[in-house]
């Protein structure tokens, strides 16, 4: 599965953001960069634990990792959210236009059935009043 | 039925669009199900279908294409997949790939995107009447899962609401 989502980052990029703890790590770094000990701080979570989580994301490139501070503090970016995003809205876009049509069209198939409703009923009236 | 599409969200869920519509339950099954209807609205805006097939049953195939004028230079792109479920007037499952005209899988790559797809996502649609309208809800699911399986229960639009406040404010 790791070979998988690291050729097509899209899915690695969902995969990364599938878990509550690593979107909560993302909005917090979404204020500014942080060490590991910041971060980890408002998880009841190991050190090692949160280590994890942070490696998940660098690997999606959802965050860097400064080299130069001994703390090496993370940081967000926000490239592959935003094509992950773009990707989403793709989608979204195809089919909302789609159901737009389809309203559209399921419109145009009640008035025609409505119509040819009415048609015969005039038309049984007439035969009816021929009859008569 | 209206307890299954109040199911919560799992996180294979990338997608989720609900639409109502001013017509019975049977007709909007059938915009579905029946390819000279199918071709009437299936693409987005400015997009055309001059193909659709549809082997509605179970195992069952479909291969449908589309074309717009300002799209992959005017060519058709086609797409395919296998009906995995149908429950009349309630639920279509069915798998989406993009394809050749011959129907076979290729990759987003083949159609020139420069982002990677998934080869193969899964569509579920479900049909639920309501006061003689119609509620239709899609499903667009099936991202690799990865190490999604152990992650919490919390749906895909809650993952968006964060990332869409998290991109306004970048």
């Amino acid at each position: 599965m790791l070979t998988a989502t690291s050729s097509d980052p899209i899915s690695s990029t969902f995969a990364a953001l599938a878990d509550p703890t690593r979107r909560a790590i993302l909005s917090r770094l979404s204020l500014g960069e942080a060490s590991v000990t910041e971060i980890a701080e408002p998880f009841e979570m190991s050190l090692p634990a949160v280590s994890k989580h942070l490696k998940v994301l660098e690997r999606a490139g959802l965050i860097a990792r400064g080299r130069e501070a001994q703390w090496r503090p993370c940081r967000l970016q926000a490239g592959p959210l935003k094509d992950a995003d773009e990707w989403l809205e793709r989608y979204r876009r195809h089919w909302e236009e789609s159901f737009d049509r389809l309203d559209d069209y399921l419109q145009e198939l009640q008035q025609k059935e409505r119509k040819y409703g009415q048609e015969k009923s005039l038309r049984k009236e007439d035969e009816n009043g021929r009859k008569k | 039925m209206a307890e299954r599409s109040n199911a919560p969200a799992s996180t294979e869920e990338a997608l989720i669009i609900e639409r109502i519509f001013d017509a019975p339950r049977e007709l909007v099954w059938k915009a579905w199900s029946e390819p000279e209807r199918m071709m009437r609205w299936q693409g987005p805006k400015g997009f055309t279908a001059p193909v659709c097939k549809i082997d509605f049953r179970v195992g069952g195939k479909y291969l449908f294409a589309m074309r717009s004028p300002d799209f992959n230079e005017g060519k058709s792109i086609w797409s395919t997949g296998v009906y995995r479920e149908i429950v009349p007037f309630e639920r279509i499952v069915c798998t989406d790939s993009f394809a050749d005209e011959d129907g076979n899988v290729v990759p987003a790559s083949h159609y020139g995107m420069t982002r990677d797809f998934p080869l193969e996502m899964i569509t579920t649609v479900t049909f639920e009447e309501i006061d003689g309208k119609t509620k239709m809800t899609l499903h667009h699911q099936g991202l690799p899962l990865g190490e999604m399986k152990d992650g919490a229960n919390v749906g895909w639009n809650e993952s968006f609401d964060k990332l869409a406040e998290y991109l306004a404010t970048a």
